[in-house]
């Protein structure tokens, strides 16, 4: 049976939902990035691992040219989020923003109440007509976040008063209230506890329904926990890209072994 | 393959005392084969005896590898060459306590076979086999021990002729039988104490391709060649079960 639809999926997913080549980043003179090319695939959990240094958050902040509001930092090569070149004039950074989320290492809720930490991103994108369709954003984003059922009585506290894996979750809402099609999340459990963690987890594999999530991790636990591929950077290069499991029990380049197996390189 | 130090020198030594369990558990098993045929060739009751006593000392080395290799997964959670290290070396225990099983079983029939008459030939057939199968275990223990890739294919391909070894001795006991009545209970405790080192063979294979897959990460997948035949030679009733109860 011949089907267009399926043809063109399949083209779609094997070109990924964001496609990196040829990427070089410079801090300065530093050349922190060494000629990148990915394919990032929808609706599946890519992790980011490598030593510290090795340009993993770098990288991360390409996809939604982050990079741009760095001083001194030069981005070369081609981004493409569903075929389409980010680094086009046409492109409005804070749009690619809304599509491409982020949510970092530390929780950083604004000094507002928990509703309008969430209800910023909407708000400045114009994405609800009114209050009723604002609630609307609000409710669903918090419980996608498996925030929902925590806060929904204190909505207008303040979100620095949560606890630290509640703060992060309500980054989370925060960071999908834009219904984002890319979130890229920079060692989003470096500060949380062992259940807070698995609780981010949880809900990374859950969002991984609807988006293409890229997750920086220092845990190789945790890497080969959430992700179905990950990608191994080193010294600004990527060295290693492949499925999580074959990654992780058999990989190709001696440094993805040293490093994953905690053995002196 | 990478055998480098870990930055946790902890986890090196963990794999140590694994790797030495493993290896004196190896020697032992090896030694139970041995003695277990000599016992039978000699007729010596009291080797057959120590050798059947033994089989708990290779039980209980069994047990703590178990034991180790799960607190290493549960406390270093190893990947990569790490993982197929542990699961290697459990299969490779696993199937070093079922050699151990066959040679106290074997020597269980020794201690049987000495009160009848011999059958011309028969001991020296088997240990032939049991040398045969005995140098496939060491080459798997060495290949294991070396990380030596072509070694442990040599000894996966090398059952065949353990294979083609009990075909010749099952005719040859066939044959004894149909001769002489009398021969029947003997022969057919030959011909359990044949089967037994054929699966000992089995299990050897067995250890050289988990060393295969420790090496490259991949199991051997091409069917190996069986050259064991005398399941259509004897009829199709004679499931490999019904060959192995004691
Ligand atoms: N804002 C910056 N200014 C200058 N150099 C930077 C900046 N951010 C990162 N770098 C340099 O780029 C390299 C990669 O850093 P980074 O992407 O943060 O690595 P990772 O996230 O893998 O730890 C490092 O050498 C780092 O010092
Ligand atoms: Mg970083």
């Amino acid at each position: 049976m011949y089907d267009m639809g399926m043809a063109q999926s399949v083209a779609a997913e094997a070109a990924g939902k964001v496609s990196a080549r040829g990427v070089q980043v410079f801090y300065g003179t530093t050349h922190a990035l060494r000629d990148v090319d990915i394919d990032i695939a929808d609706r599946a959990v890519t992790a980011f691992i490598g030593p510290s240094g090795c340009g993993k958050s770098t990288f991360l902040r390409c996809l939604n040219r982050m990079n741009d509001t760095i001083p001194g930092c030069r981005v070369l090569g081609d981004i493409r989020l569903d075929g389409e070149d980010i680094h086009d004039p046409r492109v409005d950074p804070v749009q690619l923003r809304a599509r491409v989320g982020m949510v970092f290492q530390k929780p950083n809720p604004f000094p507002k109440s928990i509703y309008d930490n969430v209800a910023y991103g909407p708000r400045i994108h114009g994405l609800a007509r009114s209050r009723a369709d604002m609630d609307v954003v609000v409710e669903k984003s918090l419980r996608r976040a498996a925030l929902w059922n925590d806060v929904r009585d204190r909505l207008h506290d303040a979100g620095t008063g949560l606890s630290g894996g509640q703060q992060q979750r309500l980054c989370i809402a925060r960071a999908i209230a834009t219904s984002p099609e890319v979130l890229l999340m920079d060692e989003p459990c470096s500060a949380l506890d062992p259940i807070a963690t698995a609780q981010i987890e949880e809900l990374i594999h859950e969002l991984a329904d609807q988006f293409s999530v890229v997750i920086v991790t220092h845990s190789m636990q945790q890497a080969s926990r959430v992700s179905q591929h990950t990608a191994f950077f080193h010294l600004g290069e990527l060295v290693e890209y492949g499925d999580t499991e074959t990654v992780f029990t058999n990989p190709v380049d001696p440094r993805t072994e040293n490093y994953i197996t905690g053995r002196i390189g | 393959m990478d055998r480098r130090q870990h930055i946790v020198t902890a986890f090196d030594r963990d794999l140590e005392t694994i790797e030495a369990l493993l290896a004196r558990m190896g020697g032992l098993v090896e030694a139970a084969v041995v003695d277990a045929i000599r016992a039978l060739e000699t007729r010596d009751e009291d080797l057959a005896e120590a050798v059947r006593r033994g089989d708990k000392a290779i039980d209980a080395l069994e047990e703590q590898i178990d034991i180790e290799t799960a607190r290493l997964i549960a406390l270093r959670a190893p990947t990569a060459s790490d993982l197929r290290y542990v699961l290697a070396t459990m299969k490779i225990a696993a199937a070093l306590e079922r050699c151990g099983d066959y040679a106290k079983n074997l020597a269980r029939r020794s201690t049987v076979l000495a009160q009848m008459p011999a059958i011309d030939g028969a001991s020296g057939s088997i240990r032939r086999m049991g040398d045969a199968v005995r140098l496939q275990m060491k080459n798997a223990l060495d290949a294991f021990i070396q990380r030596d890739l072509e070694l442990a294919e040599q000894v996966r391909l090398g059952d065949h002729d353990v294979d083609q070894m009990y075909n010749t001795l099952f005719r040859e006991f066939l044959t004894h039988m149909m001769e002489d009545p009398r021969n029947i209970t003997a022969c057919m405790h030959l011909h359990f104490i044949a089967k037994n080192i054929e699966r000992m063979g089995d299990h050897i294979t067995g250890i050289a391709e988990q060393v295969i897959y420790l090496i490259t990460g991949n199991l051997p997948d091409d069917e190996r060649p069986k050259a064991d035949h005398t399941a259509l030679a004897a009829g199709d009733h004679t499931q490999e079960g019904a060959w192995q109860s004691p």
